[in-house]
């Protein structure tokens, strides 16, 4: 097969171009492959989006993996029962709904925050004064959860029952006396 | 409106010319992003929802000890109160659309404003004049203390204070400087400057907000990242930052004094001149005019022009505020004429004021 461009050199360079209409083959020759202009970004395309990079940097499969993966449309990722967003959509728009968002896209958000914040996903400043009680009650919950196991190792039975009623007490003031507080 | 009503009212807290390194650091801002838990952030909330956190914030800080506070809803106030709020910089311009259900509540001396229903439900946001990073964050950090006291705020273990935008979550606090850098800007090193702090995680912009080209050589210098650092040390990097911007620019105007003084003199009574007498006063020659003009009494090439004049009409140019001069509205060009007009009265008030002091009470 000869070039198309030249119909001199034989063709040993194809090109497979994707568009909307559908993918596209031209065969050239090396020298005419090099000066045409299919290798360069067509300057009438419409430059990449900030979102759209985002989005496809952060929500979808990888960007500049072959394009007919990026044709399908991009899974939506889980919804905020709360509020309704979807995670594809939160990428789109930049912003969370409700503070409930947070917790429905938990596992994505260190790897976006990540990106945000030189690296950084988790939070190391202040601490409201209600959580703050909370937490020293957690800890020592967990405390007692390992002194408990120690106890029950070493067959300190008597030790380990009343570590458990301690915990359990600590653990009904954390749910207001809720039903499944047991620790066992 | 005569000059000095007008003053009156349009003079606020930070233009004062206090605080440490006031000659390049005119003001120093934060701002702390709060949310409510169990009610859908501003962008997602019904109307209700929007009444109700408005009602729960307001009514917190209105019964608290501190007196003086004042409530404003955005949507009940002329538009041309909204726009001289924003040109204080009491409330961001997000905020001015009606349809956000928005309130502010500002302290007396408008040094401290919380705004409601902005991006986030709470934005407490404190600005005092000069170089004054701890100052300004106590205070903030006080009304968010008294706040959480009274109202159960989003916050999680993992990523802090939970707010809309991801680019504010973990403190929510964004810190900020705003800088006359004449002479940095004049000799091009500002250029070198700005990448070299993006890099270390913090942001100049011009002082008009995001996007603007710095107007009068004015620039705003923030942190950019909010997580993964306290509040003590992104304000102790911010300061380290403003620290060494503020040697450079006086290593700077010392160069340039040493080197080319009559070409500097030249341009900056040149530009006192212009804002002494022009009759026509575009807002872009305006700010440069009063960039020279500052630029001179930091140096002491200019006497007799008390800094603070300075400061307000920085703040007087812009069309909220002159409209309100004017008491009424005004086409651009007619705009650029009340604000040479504008220019002249302050300077004049200023300039007789002076004199009264020198002959002697």
């Amino acid at each position: 097969m000869l070039c198309e461009i030249c119909n001199e050199r034989p063709a040993s360079v194809i090109f497979t171009q994707e568009t909307m209409q559908g993918s596209s083959e031209r065969h050239m020759c090396e020298r005419c492959a090099f000066q045409s202009k299919m290798f360069h970004f067509d300057p009438n395309q419409e430059p990449l989006s900030i979102q759209q990079f985002l989005s496809n940097w952060l929500g979808g499969p990888e960007p500049f993996q072959s394009q007919q993966q990026t044709k399908e449309p991009l899974a939506e990722g889980p919804e905020c029962p709360e509020c309704g967003l979807t995670f594809r959509k939160f990428l789109d728009i930049g912003k969370f709904g409700c503070s409930t968002c947070y917790d429905t896209f938990r596992e994505r958000l260190p790897r976006l925050f990540g990106k945000l914040h030189n690296g950084h996903s988790s939070h190391n400043g202040k601490v409201p004064v209600s959580f703050n009680e909370l937490f020293a009650v957690k800890k020592r919950i967990e405390e007692i959860r390992l002194k408990m196991q120690d106890a029950i190792e070493e067959e300190r039975f008597e030790e380990a029952a009343s570590l458990r009623d301690e915990a359990n007490e600590l653990k009904r003031l954390l749910t207001d006396g809720g039903g499944d507080a047991n620790v066992n | 409106m005569s000059i000095d009503n007008f003053m009156k009212h349009a003079v606020t807290g930070w233009m004062s010319s206090h605080g440490e390194h006031s000659d390049i650091v005119m003001s120093t801002r934060i701002r702390l992003a709060r949310n409510l838990r169990g009610r859908r952030f501003p962008i997602a909330f019904s109307p209700e929802e929007a009444k109700d956190v408005d009602h729960l914030i307001t009514e917190a800080l209105l019964n608290s000890e501190e007196n003086g506070y004042s409530y404003m809803k955005v949507s009940e106030l002329p538009i041309l109160e909204r726009q001289v709020l924003v040109e204080k910089h009491l409330i961001s311009p997000q905020l001015t659309d009606p349809e956000r259900h928005g309130a502010v509540v500002l302290s007396e001396d408008e040094t401290l404003s919380i705004m409601v229903n902005e991006e986030d439900h709470i934005r407490i946001q404190c600005i005092y004049p000069g170089f004054q990073l701890d100052g300004a964050y106590e205070k903030a950090d006080l009304v968010d203390d008294y706040l959480e006291k009274k109202l159960p705020y989003a916050f999680d273990e993992q990523f802090g204070y939970l707010t809309s935008c991801p680019s504010n979550t973990g403190t929510g606090m964004r810190a900020s400087v705003m800088m006359h850098l004449p002479t940095l800007t004049m000799t091009k090193q500002i250029n070198r400057i700005i990448p070299a702090i993006s890099r270390l995680g913090f942001v100049v912009r011009g002082s008009y907000g995001e996007g603007s080209e710095a107007l009068g050589n004015i620039y705003q210098v923030s942190n950019q990242t909010t997580l993964g650092k306290t509040e003590k040390e992104i304000l102790s990097e911010l300061k380290n930052i403003t620290l060494r911007l503020i040697a450079h620019e006086r290593r700077s105007r010392e160069l340039l004094m040493s080197k080319s003084r009559i070409a500097l003199e030249n341009r900056l009574f040149r530009s006192l001149g212009t804002i002494t007498y022009a009759r026509l006063l575009p807002s872009e020659e305006a700010a440069r005019c009063l960039s020279d003009v500052r630029l001179g009494i930091d140096m002491d090439i200019i006497q007799d022009i008390d800094m603070i004049i300075l400061n307000e009409l920085m703040v007087f140019m812009q069309p909220g505020f002159l409209q309100q001069y004017a008491g009424t509205e005004l086409t651009a060009e007619e705009r650029d004429i009340f604000r040479a007009k504008l220019f002249r009265e302050r300077l004049e008030v200023g300039h007789k004021r002076l004199k009264e002091e020198e002959t002697g009470e």
